[in-house]
């Protein structure tokens, strides 16, 4: 049952808009780091057709982020606080976006989309009722186009898993990747995920997610023949995660590596102020 | 293995050939094709057809026809104002069309 309905950005509560906070930046950073990562797929993916995929891939999960960077730009921050010039231990995202891609594994790419892409599936669900309105509205968009990411992520894997050599690489990859996709139903701050619960932000709790998630991922591997670390019906623990888990603002070094990247033309330019092409649907 | 893909803008209308994709299967076509045909015009449908099931017939294996003039199959000879009714006024602009394709201007 949807909780009732929050105010808009305006006349949030100081408890309520931290919980949104939280909330929309787990969103934002997710997407837009792994954007990052699939870009550098562009122009070196196995065929023509899978690099156009997946960099049609990445633009969805930029344009998701920037639905959802732009909610938290009615709280009055800009662009660059949220991006270019936010520290990069305030990133709020799971260790699973920002890992680096081992040499030439597109069993890595595409192992990461199916586990990303699925949990990605379940949070949306968990917004498509949230008792703020901003949020609601955006989840349909997103949803539509998700569809497409899970079954390109399912096909490839299907097919990569046909043989000996596919299967190895996608079982490396599971194996280097799966503890880092735990952290995606990893708490921020307890308190604040709790608040977001209880405010009605989002409707099935991250531990729910995360116990759906492996009902959903364990026997997809096992259809394959591909072994997962966990059985999908034991608690996760803290030995089963990463020494990081991303959520919290601890991150792997890669993560440091890539933020000096990807903020390293904006620093170079001094722009000041990043360009906008178009006006911010939700202003009047 | 190549696959040709055909778009539909509307329902009702004819799949227009658009180009191809490269896909090990139907199913990884049809995705590739989404991406590359279906994205940036508006589209009703796509089909994904093997290269090798096209099979072709071209004018250095026959005679096509259109190319002998035919036009008195037509009532052109009539001299009628074809704007009271809009088919004959489309079959006028049709005998147009054949005798400039034919070079008969």
């Amino acid at each position: 049952m949807a909780a009732e309905g929050l105010a808009g950005p305006a006349d949030l509560g100081d408890d309520e808009q931290e919980a949104v906070e939280l909330l929309l930046h787990r969103l934002a950073d997710d997407e837009f780091v792994l954007a990052e990562r699939y870009t550098e797929w562009q122009v070196r993916s196995p065929t023509l057709e899978s690099d156009l995929a997946v960099a049609n891939v990445a633009q969805d999960e930029l344009g998701h982020a920037r639905l959802w960077f732009d909610l938290l730009e009615d709280f009055g921050y800009e662009e660059q606080d949220l991006i270019w010039e936010r520290p990069p231990e305030q990133w709020r995202h799971s260790t699973l976006a920002e890992l680096p891609w081992p040499d030439g594994g597109w069993a890595d790419a595409v192992v990461r989309g199916y586990l990303y892409d699925v949990a990605e599936d379940l949070r949306l669900g968990a917004l498509e009722d949230s008792s703020y309105g901003r949020i609601r509205d955006r989840v349909g968009k997103v949803q539509g186009e998700e569809d497409y990411h899970l079954e390109h992520a399912q096909n490839w894997l299907e097919r990569l898993t046909e043989d000996e050599d596919g299967r190895g690489c996608v079982q490396d990859a599971v194996d280097r990747q799966f503890a880092h996709a735990l952290t995606l139903f990893e708490p921020g701050d307890p308190d604040l995920e709790e608040r977001i619960d209880d405010l009605g932000l989002r409707t099935t709790p991250l531990s729910e997610m995360g116990e759906e998630w492996l009902r959903r991922v364990v026997p997809f591997f096992e259809s394959l023949d591909v072994d997962t670390p966990m059985s999908g019906r034991e608690d996760v623990t803290a030995d089963q995660l990463p020494a990081v888990v991303g959520r919290d603002g601890d991150h792997t070094d890669d993560w440091f590596d890539l933020y000096e990247e990807f903020t390293h033309t904006y620093d170079q330019v001094d722009v000041g102020d990043p360009v906008r092409i178009m006006e911010d649907p939700d202003d009047e | 293995m190549i696959w040709e893909v055909f778009r539909q803008e509307n329902a009702g209308e004819y799949h227009t050939h658009c180009g191809n994709v490269h896909a090990p299967d139907a199913e990884m076509a049809k995705l590739f094709a989404q991406i590359q045909h279906g994205r940036r015009k508006p589209t009703h449908s796509l089909w994904v057809v093997p290269q090798p099931e096209v099979h072709e017939v071209d004018d250095e294996d026959t005679a096509f026809g259109g190319t002998t003039d035919k036009s008195y199959r037509w009532a052109v000879t009539y001299d009628v104002d074809a704007s009271f009714a809009q088919e004959v006024a489309d079959s006028e602009r049709e005998q147009e069309e054949a005798a400039r394709s034919r070079g008969d201007d």
